[in-house]
């Protein structure tokens, strides 16, 4: 079948202002978007510029806004997309370094925020510290995240305000503060218990229905809203 | 180098959130119209009450017109119930699993509600009410 790609392009060294430019292309219907962008790329136009690195759904390179909702190119089957005709954009309320690469650090910076690792200064048993599967269990969800940013850019809030730490800072705050194993859980509630903490999150639901790895991102948010509001974990 | 971050208000309208996010959008919408709608009604009622003259009138007539009731109406009925709904995924974060669900519900229970509302508005407005 032929797929007409529009694609959102923006050189910062020759352009003003972002156009979008059209392709045609043959497709299979299994083909995912990203080897549509990856066939522009090799055989129409080399300076299409995009971030990819593994193809399959792990590494969070390659999140983009498919005809107006973000998802991974590299998850998105052309079959899937109701439409032989296919607007593929950046993602919304980061700024657009060229074509469909935004620049990721202010992302990044809200997520070193959360302190995304295990904080216990507790002497270590002489093996692993353990836990029960139950325990492990409380916060598997959110360990799925690739850090893909398609959650956060989905948020409306997150676009009117950058301070927003967004869903994805959350999501790997969720991570450690119910982690039995980790101990600085009262430190990151307190972080998120702020204006710019989870109170901007307006029970939406972008996020959840953008997440790729279909992270429950909005009832992570709304425990540690709850974990806040009673002061207590369970 | 790069372009702004702004999100321009057409650019994120376009974004295609689906369901959930145009319940949101209507939950604001209609949160700043009952704030104008209360607003007036109280400054209808204070004015009609202190000069009774015709500005003061005129704004209780179109307030009450069944017209501007049946808005008036969907209005309040859709704040107040997306509002409950928001409110109880809130309180408890683990019915949000069936938050598709709860956006129906909330249809089904908004439709026959309002519907009702509006044919009795409108019976009153057409049988010589205001
Ligand atoms: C049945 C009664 C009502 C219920 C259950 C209700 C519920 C809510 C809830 C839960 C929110 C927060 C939504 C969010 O986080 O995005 C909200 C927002 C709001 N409400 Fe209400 N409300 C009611 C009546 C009213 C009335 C009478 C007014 C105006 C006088 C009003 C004006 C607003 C405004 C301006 C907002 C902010 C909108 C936003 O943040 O998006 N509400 N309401
Ligand atoms: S929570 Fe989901 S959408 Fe958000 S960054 Fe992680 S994987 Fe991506
Ligand atoms: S390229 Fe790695 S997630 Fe798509």
């Amino acid at each position: 079948m032929q797929v007409k790609l529009k694609i959102f392009r923006y050189n910062p060294e020759k352009d003003k202002k972002p156009h979008y430019e059209t392709y045609k292309v043959e497709a299979e219907p299994t083909d995912r978007v990203l080897d549509l962008l990856e066939y522009v790329k090799g055989y129409i136009d080399g300076t299409l510029s995009f971030r990819r690195s593994c193809a399959h759904g792990v590494c969070g390179s390659d999140a983009m806004r498919i005809n107006g909702v973000n998802y991974l190119a590299c998850k998105v089957l052309v079959k899937d997309i109701k439409s032989s005709k296919i607007t593929i954009e950046p993602m919304l309320g980061l700024s657009v370094i060229k074509d469909l690469i935004v620049d990721m650090e202010p992302f990044f910076d809200h997520f070193r925020s959360m302190m995304p690792y295990l904080v216990n200064d507790e002497t270590p048993p002489g093996t692993e510290r353990l836990q029960s599967p139950e325990e492990r269990e409380r916060f598997d969800d959110t360990t799925k995240c690739i850090l893909c940013a398609a959650c956060t850019t989905s948020c409306p809030s997150y676009w009117a305000n950058d301070k927003y730490v967004g869903p994805a800072a959350i999501v790997n705050a969720h991570r450690f503060i119910f982690d039995s194993r980790d101990r600085a859980a009262a430190e990151r509630l307190n972080i998120l218990n702020d204006q710019f903490g989870v109170y901007r999150c307006h029970t939406i639901f972008n996020c959840t229905i953008a997440c790729p790895r279909e992270i429950q991102v909005t009832t992570a948010i709304g425990e540690i809203k709850k974990a806040i509001a009673t002061g207590s974990l369970d | 180098m790069g372009l702004n971050r702004r999100v321009r208000f057409f650019a994120g309208l376009r974004y295609r959130g689906g369901g959930p996010m145009w319940a949101w959008m209507l939950h604001r919408v209609t949160g700043v119209a009952l704030i104008l709608f209360v607003g007036t009604h109280v400054f209808a009622s204070f004015f009609m009450q202190q000069t009774g003259n015709d500005f003061a009138t005129t704004i209780n007539i179109i307030y009450e017109s069944w017209i501007f009731q049946v808005i008036v109406a969907f209005i309040v009925i859709f704040h107040g119930l997306n509002g409950m709904r928001i409110a109880i995924l809130d309180i408890w974060p683990r019915f949000q699993m069936f938050q598709r669900e709860a956006l129906w519900l909330q249809w089904f229970i908004f439709i026959p509600v309002y519907g009702l509302t509006v044919v009795i508005l409108i019976q009153h407005g057409l049988t010589g009410g205001y």
